[in-house]
């Protein structure tokens, strides 16, 4: 069943086309990878799918769960079970980790039918979570983002879309700046959170990540359109000649 | 040219004649008052007094003193009520036998003020109205070697629109003692002028709290003056967010080595109101430290201003003197000014300074949107954190579920359409 599909999009910025044409549909239980070179418009089209202002298309359609994707704001979306871990997330001073979760977290176990968690079965719930991330109890009284490293903010988006348990994960560049362990904790979250009710589309330069999540499609932007796509053998064939023959061939 | 509106000094003359004829030290004062501030007096020229010169009102009087207000005064506090400027023994607390309360004359205002020298002092109109027209002048003295287990309260309320009021108290701090003060201004007057005078004597300590929370209508001219002697400890946290013009003023004179004065303030503005901390600290004495922290909000046409002045002279050396300003505009038509003042005549100290202005982030706003949380929630969290950091660094334990709950009830007001 399909979760998401975009068809034909159009978008520019400053009057630079950026996406000129994209389609694309994601099924439930599917992991598709986008790659593609830097400024090839990635972390563009997550923008677009998670709502951010002056993202506005020029033309084109997105379906999300069977709903026009467009009609909903920013935080309809993620309401309705679209996620996006930021390639890179912001940092919010004053405004603690375990607060801006629980928040966060009470707002769709509403949309679910569940139950509001009080403080204490957050803390809870937000440990057991944090502790499968290496996160430690410490870093969740901080203020969002503040201190981490670049390695913790990427576990700490992992650990957002696990409390979120959306039903399509965009996870732009989560393995950039990430070492061999850091990868492995991440992969392994998000492995363990994928299955036949959701779908993940993960966003990457490289293809180390797709050794650890495995792909069942993967798709090459460039030059503002879906140049290729194929299956896990494709990124393979990227990492051995680079973007060069498939951006050329065009 | 013809004047719109009556001399307010020929109304103060007429007032001290008819109620103080026969003491010659209020006129003192009254002489020094001409007329109010104008725009081209550099200390005034961010808050302009033009609407209140152009109201009509004239110092209120009271005649019985056995009025007792309806507010409830909290038990967690001794209370000391004063009402439209003037004490209410009734409706106050019996103070511990620590607590010494006097009433004080024009000739002691006159006297406590000697050392002073600087003209934006001298020439203040809450000095010079409220030193000639005050009816009570209230000194509270806690004695040396006390340490006050309960903070004191003062509720300064009232009712009179067509009246200024001049609330005038000493509070001084003796010898190796400390004391927690929280200060409410809810007032509904036309002009409320008051004066205090802050002494901190050798290792005395104070933690003193100030909501400026006056009626919507209501002018504010706050002056406080402090001296702080060696070992003294001053912190000094404003809640700025009633009036339709309020000027929280001080002058801190730190008199004595490794004496600290801690001056911060929040201020949070909507609609027309305009909010105005105006600090000044004179560094006489090596090994001294002061802060001056301001975080406003904005909103509509509102305007805010801070205005910090840190003055060190020659022989403050090892002076540590912080100051910053931030400024969150909610609205394009909100407007914040910020005007920092450096004399330094010393080399070998810390000064900070620094001031920023600007609106919520949206990055940090759509971080919020994408996971969930909608946009007005959102605003509030981050409002909430801009103010958190001030209120936990200058606010004692004592006051801050207090301050936490007033403030928020403040911010939730100037969000409101
Ligand atoms: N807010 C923006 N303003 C101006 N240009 C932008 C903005 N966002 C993206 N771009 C431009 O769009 C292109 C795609 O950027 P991006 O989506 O970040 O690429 P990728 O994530 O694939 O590296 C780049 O040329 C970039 O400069
Ligand atoms: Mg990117």
């Amino acid at each position: 069943m399909s979760i998401l599909n975009i068809k034909d999009i159009h978008l520019s910025i400053e009057e630079k086309p950026i996406l000129k044409g994209v389609s694309l549909n994601v099924n439930l239980g599917e992991v598709h990878a986008i790659m593609g070179p830097n400024g090839s418009g990635k972390s563009t089209l997550s923008y677009i799918l998670s709502g951010k202002e002056g993202y506005d298309l020029s033309s084109g359609e997105i379906n999300f769960d069977n709903k026009d994707l467009l009609e909903l704001s920013a935080n309809e979306r993620s309401n309705q079970g679209l996620f996006l871990a930021f390639q890179y997330p912001v940092e919010l001073p004053g405004v603690s980790s375990m607060n801006f979760l629980r928040e966060a977290v009470n707002i769709r176990r509403k949309v679910l039918g569940k139950k509001e968690l009080n403080h204490l079965e957050f803390v809870k719930e937000a440990r057991r979570l944090a502790s499968s991330m290496f996160i430690k109890d410490e870093m969740l009284k901080r203020s969002v983002n503040v201190g981490f490293s670049g390695g913790e903010k990427k576990r700490f988006e992992i650990l957002q879309m696990m409390l979120l348990e959306p039903k399509l994960a965009i996870l732009d560049e989560t393995d950039s700046g990430l070492d061999v362990d850091a990868l492995k904790i991440v992969s392994n979250g998000v492995n363990n959170y994928k299955g036949k009710d959701n779908a993940v589309i993960v966003i990457t330069h490289y293809q180390r990540l797709l050794d650890y999540i495995v792909p069942d499609y993967v798709h090459i932007l460039a030059d503002g359109v879906i140049k290729k796509s194929g299956g896990p053998e494709l990124a393979k064939i990227i990492e051995k000649n680079g973007y060069a023959g498939i951006v050329d061939a065009a | 040219m013809q004047r719109k509106y009556d001399d307010f000094s020929e109304v103060i003359k007429k007032h001290v004649n008819e109620n103080y004829l026969e003491d010659d030290y209020r006129k003192f004062f009254l002489k020094k008052f001409s007329d109010w501030p104008s725009p081209t007096n550099e200390t005034w020229r961010l808050s302009r007094l033009g609407k209140l010169a152009r109201k009509k009102f004239i110092p209120y009087v009271s005649s019985s003193k056995k009025i007792k207000n309806s507010s409830i005064t909290n038990n967690a506090y001794y209370s000391l009520v004063f009402i439209n400027g003037i004490f209410s023994k009734v409706s106050s607390d019996i103070l511990p036998e620590e607590i010494e309360i006097s009433f004080l004359s024009a000739k002691d205002l006159i006297t406590n003020l000697n050392e002073i020298n600087n003209k934006s002092v001298l020439t203040h109109p809450t000095l010079n109205i409220t030193g000639s027209c005050f009816q009570d002048f209230i000194k509270l003295k806690i004695k040396r070697n006390c340490q006050i287990d309960k903070p004191l309260e003062l509720l300064q309320t009232g009712n009179c629109p067509n009246n200024s009021i001049h609330p005038l108290i000493l509070i001084e701090v003796e010898e190796n003692s400390n004391v927690k003060i929280l200060e409410k201004f809810e007032t509904n007057s036309a002009l409320n002028a008051p004066l205090q005078i802050l002494k901190l004597q050798k290792n005395s300590k104070l933690e003193f709290i100030k909501f400026h929370n006056d009626d919507i209508e209501t002018t504010n001219l706050s002056l406080l003056i402090s001296f702080l002697k060696e070992d003294a400890n001053c912190n000094i946290f404003n809640l700025i967010n009633g009036g339709a013009f309020t000027r929280s003023e001080t002058h801190s004179y730190l008199k004595g080595e490794n004496s600290s004065m801690n001056l911060n303030c929040v201020y949070l503005s909507t609609g027309f109101q305009h909010h105005d901390f105006t600090s000044s600290i004179y560094h006489d004495y090596p090994n001294c430290n002061s802060s001056q922290k301001v975080r406003g909000v904005l909103n509509k046409n509102s305007t805010g201003v801070f205005q910090g002045k840190i003055r060190v002279e020659k022989k403050a050396q090892k002076t540590n003197a912080q100051q910053m300003s931030k400024a969150l505009i909610l609205s394009d038509k909100a407007l914040s000014n910020s005007k920092p003042e450096l004399e330094i005549y010393a080399d070998d100290v810390i000064c900070s300074h620094g001031a920023t202005v600007g609106e919520l982030d949206e990055d940090q706003l759509f971080y919020f949107l994408s996971r969930g949380i909608d946009k007005q929630k959102a605003r509030l969290m981050l409002i909430e954190a801009f103010l958190s950091e001030i209120i936990e660094e200058s606010v004692d334990k004592i006051f801050m579920n207090e301050v936490v709950t007033e403030t928020e009830i403040a911010f939730k007001k100037i969000l409101e359409n």
